[in-house]
């Protein structure tokens, strides 16, 4: 995917949920700033209503941008965005409106600046382009109501001069947005780029260890059973009432050993794997393979939960179902909690992860049971 | 594809993301103290606009050189030229015609919060406050000593102690949020290359199934099968072709590499096999060597048409899993279809070599083959699914079953 169409969320999910605090810093420092720079003009303020209007409204557009960055409603959708901007800008115009007439200064008026804060603070979840636009959109509103109040206010400054200073704070912040979601986006996507060039130059050296373990394997040890029978009968004159039967048996234990090792997906090896490693039982239930089906990022955010719930103790025991609808792949992830249960803020962090690989994520945390069940639909 | 950036790259990514932020940000005050000057000197003809647009230009140019390299020498000479421009302006914008009454205005704002937003060189959070720190400091000590020579009143200036503040709040919470290490425990690189490895193993178990399948299953079921007797000679020679190829070799990796592929064909011009029906093929071009030997052994006859010189378009290791397939088809083909000849057909279009085996046989139908039935998922299917090619099958019961593989030219 190009950069224009990557968020950071989608890019670097952790950094995404990382950043979910600043949105709400961002969202109580713009509360405040309306808050002080109202009383800090309240002389010229002509309508109290539309000046208390204008804090609700900065209140109620921080408190939407914070809560739609908080890792449980993951993703940050873009309409969230243009939700934020039109109640900041909404604000903007309360303020305008409280103060008509009697604005002094364009430079101690907090819409701008509080437009702009709200954008900076969701720049780990927006496309550079959609925060430029945002800004823009904003600064052409903000340019509407300097032009009005230049005109109420007799001012004698050129109005491009003025429009340019009162825009200044909104696209500041939302050109410095812009370039944060550019930059972080380029950055992970150059690591990604020299990440896989260099999983492709291990692969020559990774295929020739896996392809000597796989000899360890249930079917190669069914082969080194049936190599030498094989052997036995073709250096005999005859095969006996017992070599036949023993041929059935052998070709039916290796019918189901193929077909065992034909119905065994990633998962399976996967769980085979944490088996061995951490020596907790785990269950895999897919009976159609429909492991095979989930894309490569699908695999790294169910395979990262996994591993992760199999170490440290956190589980003493975990199963995985993955159940198919017409419309919907279902993954569920129980784990019977271990000496050191992992807690739901932990888990969080890897559903906002299969958030951002197009997965609908819901993570339940009791004393007995925790529970992931993750879906997404079948394209 | 690997999800997100590791633990160890994330410092500096992300403090390389947060100064482009500031840079942005900065160009745009900067560009806005030029559109500002520019409109001074033409909508108001005041000749001093120029001189501050001309400022205002010069550091955003050296702010450009910060971006590109951002060395310490190149932070130091943003942060001259930007006091400098800061002191200027302040002289400049104070004078008593501007009518600003303190230094705390929106005109001494911008180039005020261009200084802070330097970035500078170096990464992490302490470095990134220190060198804002000191374009504030500087910039409020140039406002101030402008302030005193244009003998004009001193304020901080509000905007540039924001953007300080902004700087602190955002630089603070990027070094106090990668304490907690929550990539490093998420785990998400070390994920993607075990899934990466997974898939691998997976390849390779299902060449191993296919393999053995091809090697072991058909003579345990012909032993037994064939009850107590002698043992067949067609039988033994089968077994001792395919334990010559297995036993004591690293067959895993034998058959992932291709020199599987080239041992066999060895083994069958030593075995008396009908190579290079097609008249066209030579030692080094790949053939249906083995696809032509298991119908021999099968007592199948094949008729072919078309050229096998068509199978030189694919590298060994395709040609070699075309051949195992066709091979398969024809073992289906006398197995299955109450024949004893099957038809062969070779050819090359749109960048994909295409074989048909057809028979007049019985025929069936694909859904009632029972499960636990391998041969035509795994040894055909699989094994050219894995080369990029497609398997279409057509049978209908008492009139026969073509199958058409095609594979893309090239590969391995």
């Amino acid at each position: 995917m190009s950069r224009m169409r990557l968020t950071q969320q989608e890019a670097d999910p952790i950094g995404g949920i990382t950043a979910a605090p600043i949105v709400a810093i961002g969202a109580v420092l713009a509360l405040a700033v309306s808050i002080g720079l109202t009383v800090a003009h309240w002389h010229e303020v002509g309508s109290p209503v539309a000046a208390v209007l204008g804090i609700v409204l900065v209140g109620t557009a921080g408190l939407t941008a914070a809560v739609s960055a908080a890792p449980q409603f993951a993703p940050f959708t873009v309409d969230r965005l243009w939700l934020v901007v039109a109640l900041a800008v909404g604000a903007a115009i309360a303020e305008y409106v409280s103060t008509i007439g009697n604005d002094r200064y364009l430079y101690d008026d907090y819409g701008p600046i509080v437009i702009g804060m709200l954008i900076l603070s969701v720049a780990p979840y927006c496309t550079w382009i959609s925060l430029l636009l945002a800004g823009l959109l904003a600064a052409a509103v903000l340019s509407i109501l300097v032009v009005g109040s230049a005109t109420a206010t007799m001012n004698t400054v050129p109005i491009g001069a003025l429009i340019a200073v009162n825009s200044a704070a909104v696209l500041a912040m939302s050109a410095a947005a812009a370039g944060y979601s550019y930059a972080i986006v380029d950055e992970t996507l150059a690591w990604q780029r020299e990440a896989n060039r260099a999983a492709l130059r291990r692969d020559a050296e990774l295929r020739a260890g896996i392809a000597r373990s796989v000899q360890q394997s249930r079917i190669s040890v069914l082969g080194r059973e049936v190599l030498p029978f094989l052997a036995g009968v073709m250096t005999a004159d005859r095969i006996t009432v017992a070599d036949a039967d023993r041929a059935r048996e052998l070709a039916e234990a290796l019918r189901r050993a193929l077909k065992a090792g034909i119905e065994a997906t990633w998962l399976d090896d996967l769980a085979a794997t944490v088996r061995a490693s951490r020596d907790i039982p785990v269950i895999v239930d897919d009976p159609e393979g429909a492991a095979g089906d989930l894309d490569e990022d699908q695999r790294s955010a169910l395979t990262a939960l996994i591993s992760w719930l199999g170490d440290g103790g956190r589980s003493s025991a975990i199963r995985v179902t993955i159940a198919v609808d017409p419309t919907r792949r279902r993954i569920g992830i129980e784990a019977d909690p271990g000496a050191d249960p992992p807690s739901r803020r932990d888990l969080d962090r890897f559903a906002a992860v299969a958030r951002a690989v197009s997965m609908r994520a819901e993570v339940d945390v009791t004393r007995e049971n925790v529970s992931v069940e993750l879906s997404h639909v079948i394209e | 594809m690997t999800l997100g950036l590791p633990g160890h790259l994330a410092r500096d990514s992300l403090s390389r993301a947060l100064a482009h932020a500031g840079h942005c940000a900065a160009w745009v005050c900067l560009g806005l103290g030029v559109v500002v000057g520019a409109i001074g000197a033409t909508a108001a003809g005041d000749p001093v606009g120029w001189t501050g647009a001309a400022l205002c230009a010069l550091m955003a140019l050296t702010l450009l050189l910060v971006a590109r390299r951002p060395t310490v020498t190149s932070t130091l000479l943003y942060l001259v030229v930007g006091t400098a421009t800061v002191l200027a302006l302040t002289i400049i914008v104070m004078d008593p015609t501007y009518r600003f009454e303190t230094t705390n205005n929106v005109a001494l704002a911008l180039p005020r919060v261009a200084l802070v937003l330097v970035g500078g060189a170096g990464a992490g959070s302490v470095l990134g406050i220190t060198w804002a720190a000191l374009g504030y400091g500087l910039g409020e000590a140039a406002t101030f000593l402008g302030a005193a020579l244009a003998g004009a009143a001193w304020s901080p200036n509000i905007a540039a102690a924001t953007a300080f503040g902004i700087v602190v709040v955002v630089r603070t919470f990027d070094g106090l949020s990668r304490r907690s290490d929550s990539r490093r425990e998420t785990g998400l690189h070390r994920a993607s290359q075990q899934t990466r490895e997974l898939a691998i193993r997976h390849d390779y178990e299902l060449r191993a199934t296919a393999r053995l399948h091809d090697t072991a299953l058909s003579h345990l079921v012909a032993i037994a099968a064939a009850g107590s007797g002698p043992v067949d000679e067609r039988l033994r020679d089968g077994i001792r072709q395919d334990l010559g190829l297995i036993v004591g070799r690293d067959w895993a990796i034998d058959h992932g590499h291709g020199i599987f592929a080239d041992e066999r064909a060895g083994t069958m011009r030593r075995a008396d096999a009908p190579a290079n029906r097609g008249g066209s093929g030579s030692d080094d071009a790949p053939t249906l060597e083995n696809a032509f030997a298991a119908a021999a052994n099968a007592g199948l006859d094949v008729r072919m048409t078309g050229d096998l010189a068509v199978l030189g378009l694919l590298g060994p290791a395709r040609a070699a899993a075309l051949d195992a397939a066709v091979a398969q088809c024809l073992i289906n083909v006398a197995r299955h279809a109450d024949v004893d000849e099957a038809e062969l057909a070779l050819g090359y279009a749109g960048g994909e070599v295409t074989v048909a085996v057809m028979d007049s046989g019985v025929g069936f139908d694909e859904s009632e083959v029972p499960e636990d039935r391998i041969g035509l998922r795994t040894s055909i299917r699989a094994r050219i699914e894995q080369e990029g090619g497609t398997v279409r099958l057509w049978s209908t019961k008492g009139v026969g079953t073509t199958i058409v593989l095609t594979v893309p030219e090239g590969g391995g």
